[in-house]
């Protein structure tokens, strides 16, 4: 008899699921701990400014937190963390940004300079490349936060997050039909904002294996 | 395949299955038009994927943790009133337990009041508000509702605080008469017993209820104390003595 056999007629307990965490501050150290980062890049990403993001963060960890209290010990086992994580940090977002006009979302310079040269570098490179690279990605940044908010969580979501189709539906509890046009019209308008610095931005890129199969 | 079908798919390329890969990649060879869209489109995709992570501000998770910590636990002040020092443990919402002054060692309220609440207790100062609920107390023999909270407690036992509050001060009820009140005529004894659970004694007066024959009958700081502080409300009469 398979292990699996002997679970499924009840002789061998099923193994326990892990159950991630109890509703103390001290366990969910862990958790903040893990995910503050993700969630700070998600909020500094929609809403273009450093202060909005880390009360955003901080808002939805304690918003988290108090959930997490009110779930019985089954709710808590089944919860998938991470998309339950950025499915509120979103509401906290929205909620933030709802009433400001676009015009009025801080787009304090989130390229920070410094922060541009001292990232990872392959072999040196001439200043006036840095300077430039720095000033497109300042480009894509403001590119960005010219979509609308919707569209603007399924590109973050996409290609910075690095997020499957399947969890940003979770996460923005719509269809995965909806999140690929949302993902679509998000790249298109990306595509038309960005238009004749894209082929210079993207020049350096070296090509990934599999688009070298595909070009 | 058709340019929109290719057009459509170029986000899922990577996790499709290798004989739809395969098709692709062959109308993406012949087809000039798809084949500079799609690569507008991983151009997109890339900037994106370049723009630098920014590290969240170092004192993030501390402040947020303390802020957490700060959210758990419960107030805890001290009150001088006419019946001695009261220990009074409160939240934003409001008055959540108070203790009146006994026997019993400081250390041992606080950690009394802990199990009860089921909350760590902070030492901190009334604010004005609560402290304004107290004094009113002690100068109307009536409280204000809005700042105790009770919502830790079960329906029966609110229902039941809350019809000891509708008893005007200087008179008593029995425990019978709650229960006919509160729609549960033979629940008595349950009532009993949600007097003596009652959290903030004073402001919700499980004081001024007692046995159908006007007996005291009991109270958590001993029947003495519930006579002193009906006479201290102004009641003449609470029946016999036992």
């Amino acid at each position: 008899m398979t292990p699996s056999t002997a679970r499924r007629l009840s002789l061998v307990p099923a193994p326990p699921r892990p159950s991630p965490f109890v509703p103390s501050v001290d366990a969910f150290e862990r958790i903040v701990d893990e995910f503050q980062r993700r969630l700070y890049g998600f909020a500094l990403r929609m809403t273009g400014s450093r202060e909005d993001a880390e009360e955003i963060v901080q808002d939805a960890f304690v918003r988290a937190f108090r959930a997490l209290g009110k779930m019985s010990d089954q709710q808590r086992t089944e919860l998938r963390l991470q998309p339950w994580l950025y499915t509120i940090a979103l509401n906290v977002t929205r909620n933030r940004l709802r009433g400001r006009r676009p015009s009025n979302v801080a787009l304090d310079a989130l390229s920070d300079p410094e922060a541009l040269l001292n990232s990872a570098q392959e072999g040196p490179e001439q200043p006036e490349a840095i300077v430039t690279r720095a000033a497109d990605m300042v480009l894509v940044e403001q590119a960005l936060l010219r979509l609308p908010m919707h569209l603007r969580a399924a590109a973050t979501l996409r290609f910075i997050e690095g997020r499957s189709h399947p969890e940003i539906a979770e996460i923005l509890d719509q269809p995965i039909g909806t999140v690929k046009s949302h993902v679509h019209r998000a790249v298109r308008i990306l595509r038309r904002i960005l238009g004749p610095q894209l082929g210079r931005m993207t020049a350096t890129r070296e090509d990934r294996e599999d688009d070298r199969a595909v070009f | 395949m058709r340019c929109s079908d290719v057009q459509e798919v170029w986000d899922e390329r990577r996790e499709t299955a290798a004989s739809r890969y395969d098709q692709i990649a062959l109308h993406l060879r012949a087809c000039a038009h798809c084949q500079a869209l799609y690569k507008k489109n991983e151009g997109v995709a890339y900037c994106l994927s370049r723009l630098a992570l920014v590290e969240p501000p170092i004192r993030l998770a501390t402040n947020i943790l303390e802020h957490l910590k700060s959210l758990k636990a419960d107030g805890l002040a001290t009150f001088a009133s006419p019946l001695g020092l009261l220990r009074v443990a409160f939240r934003e919402s409001g008055i959540t337990f108070i203790a009146l002054e006994s026997e019993e060692k400081a250390c041992d309220i606080r950690a009394r009041i802990e199990r009860r609440l089921r909350r760590p207790l902070r030492d901190a100062d009334l604010p004005v508000r609560l402290r304004e609920t107290l004094e009113a107390y002690f100068r109307t023999w009536s409280a204000d509702e809005a700042n105790i909270d009770i919502s830790a407690l079960t329906p029966f036992e609110q229902a039941a605080l809350h019809q000891a509050a509708l008893i005007p001060a200087g008179q008593t009820r029995s425990y019978g008469w709650i229960a006919v009140a509160i729609g549960r005529p033979h629940a008595a004894r349950a009532v009993g017993q949600a007097m003596a659970r009652n959290p903030v004694p004073l402001l919700y007066p499980c004081h001024r209820v007692t046995a159908a024959d006007g007996n005291l009958h009991n109270y958590g700081y001993g029947t003495a104390m519930k006579r002193r502080i009906l006479i201290m409300e102004g009641c003449r009469s609470y029946g016999r003595q036992a």
